[in-house]
């Protein structure tokens, strides 16, 4: 036996012992493989980044006219899921989240006085990505799961009228619960549910004025149902 | 076809000549009853320089600073211009010969006048025929590395002056205050193209800075960088009217990079080129009352009496467009 047909041999075995845990015994997240959500995600706010505006003084050293301090504003999002269960505690999900936050930049400490303002501009946020999560048998009960999960993707920001794009990538990870609001197995549609989670969302690039990874928080909650 | 224009174009140590200035950053020249921006129509530049060498400065010394200065303007990617050494002639800088010609002369009479750069146009095109940079070796010259006390750096004084015969105006990004004996001193500045030098010993006015970038770009742009530039524009108003003469800058809070223009007409518009895409906080202030005829023509009615403010909301500068016109209404002091 070759090398690549034993490999192949161990891939069919697992994909079958995950098969027969799948259908042999009850996920702890209930019935159903494909999972379609909706909700709302609240992503906090994210320092991005502050900068002097400095002149140059005769021996090279700096003048500061002004300073400021920039943040993404605290911001809903609309939420959208697709879910596929591999294996009896784990999914692959792919998401999308579309929101409006506010691009935040403080100037204050003006070298003549100038009032202090916050400059304001609404971007449009979408984030399109997709993750693992694997749910924590050993912690639920009967309508509940509890679940860890983690993922990334692409960050697309488009400013003021769409005069600029630009792009990134976000990270996140968190946990959460799933709450079975029906259940029906051996029906075509086999479950609904809520799922509340917190997480962490990472993002590089796209509107930051600072390298680097930038971290916020965010809750999201949404209603989903099972196939 | 050609006659030669006084354009101003002194770095001086207080008070500016009182030439006008036809526009901030790029100089401009009526041919045929239309603005045409002044610049050089073809490159390499060709220049010489003189054999007239001062204490501290040596012909070869002179031709290597001014040399570096030139090399400095040639090195921003971002623009095309390049310029060639075409030798060492006897001519004096300022006459209508076809040379452009960089050398020193000594003008005692000129007592606040460190360098100047004058032109020639041709006024059927508007292209520059001929540039001549003359410094006034009246002042105590440096070509030392760290700068030396007491005497201007040549190199630095050189890259102001040659941003001007690139068809550079002023700049007014920077902080003067009074001096005791009469004048002004530079506390900083944030651009080479600012019109008062600082003061001897500092060799702070080696690097060109973000406007000057801007400014050199916007005139001579490199193929790749016409396509990606943006310009930032609006209109400030005082009690609803177009106010002419306020110093416009706009401020990247990803570089901390400063790039400064003004309104130019009754209407109050402004425009800024020569921008990389993104966000910008926009600041407006009246000129500092002194440094008003380094900007603009005597006649003119610059209005100074309005508050420093910045613009709520942040502006966005698009790949290759306008961020579209910025309404600014500032109030009086």
């Amino acid at each position: 036996m070759t090398r690549r047909t034993l490999a192949s041999c161990v891939v069919l075995l697992l994909g079958a012992i995950a098969a027969r845990d799948a259908a042999a015994q009850p996920a702890p997240a209930g019935p159903g493989r494909l999972e379609l959500s909706g909700g709302a995600l609240w992503i906090g706010r994210t320092a991005i980044g502050a900068a002097d505006a400095n002149e140059t003084t005769s021996s090279n050293g700096s003048f500061r006219l002004f300073t400021t301090s920039s943040d993404l504003a605290a911001a809903p999002s609309v939420d959208a899921r697709i879910g596929v269960r591999l294996a009896r505690s784990l999914a692959v999900e792919v998401e999308t989240a579309y929101g409006r936050p506010e691009l935040r930049v403080a100037i204050s400490g003006d070298t003549e006085n100038a009032v202090a303002v916050t400059a304001v501009e609404k971007i449009q946020q979408y984030m399109i990505g997709g993750g693992v999560l694997w749910y924590l048998p050993a912690l639920g009960g009967p309508r509940f799961a509890p679940f860890v999960f983690g993922g990334g993707g692409y960050l697309r920001q488009l400013h003021d009228q769409a005069l600029l794009v630009q792009t990134g990538r976000y990270f996140q990870v968190g946990g959460g619960v799933t709450y079975l609001l029906s259940s029906r197995q051996g029906k075509w549609l086999k479950a609904t549910g809520v799922r509340v989670d917190a997480r962490a969302v990472v993002r590089r690039d796209g509107v930051a004025f600072a390298s680097g990874a930038h971290t916020a928080p965010a809750v999201g909650g949404s209603f989903f149902v099972r196939f | 076809m050609s006659r030669r224009v006084a354009i101003a174009l002194l770095i001086v140590l207080a008070a500016a000549q009182p030439e006008p200035a036809f526009a901030y950053l790029k100089f401009g020249v009526s041919v045929s009853g239309r603005q045409v921006t002044l610049k050089w129509a073809q490159t390499p530049i060709r220049y010489v320089v003189t054999s007239v060498a001062v204490p501290g400065v040596s012909a070869d010394d002179f031709q290597a600073a001014v040399g570096r200065a030139f090399a400095t303007w040639h090195a921003v990617s971002t623009a095309s211009i390049s310029y060639q050494l075409a030798g060492v002639t006897n001519a004096v800088p300022g006459r209508d010969d076809g040379l452009s010609t960089l050398g020193f002369v000594n003008r005692p009479d000129l007592d606040r006048v460190l360098a100047s750069t004058s032109f020639l146009v041709d006024m059927s095109t508007g292209a520059l025929v001929e540039s001549d940079i003359f410094f006034n070796s009246a002042f105590p010259w440096s070509v030392a590395p760290g700068g030396e006390a007491n005497r201007f750096d040549l190199e630095s004084i050189a890259l102001h002056e040659i941003g001007h015969f690139n068809g550079l105006g002023h700049s007014a990004l920077g902080e003067t205050e009074l001096r005791a004996g009469g004048g002004r001193t530079v506390l900083a500045s944030q651009a080479i193209m600012f019109p008062i030098a600082f003061a001897p010993g500092s060799i702070a006015g080696r690097t060109l800075k973000a406007d000057d970038i801007a400014g050199i770009s916007d005139l001579y742009p490199a193929a790749d960088f016409a396509p990606a530039a943006g310009t930032l524009s609006g209109r400030v108003t005082k009690n609803g009217a177009g106010l002419f003469g306020a110093h416009v800058v706009a401020f990247d809070p990803a570089t901390g990079s400063m790039v400064a223009s003004f309104t130019l007409n009754d209407n109050g518009q402004f425009s800024i080129g020569g921008l990389s895409p993104g966000p910008r906080v926009v600041r407006v202030e009246p000129l500092d009352d002194a440094d008003i005829d380094s900007f603009f023509d005597a006649t003119r009615q610059v209005d100074i009496d309005f508050r420093v403010s910045f613009v709520d909301r942040v502006v966005i500068v698009p790949r290759g467009g306008d961020s579209g016109e910025i309404a600014i209404a500032v109030v009086p002091k």
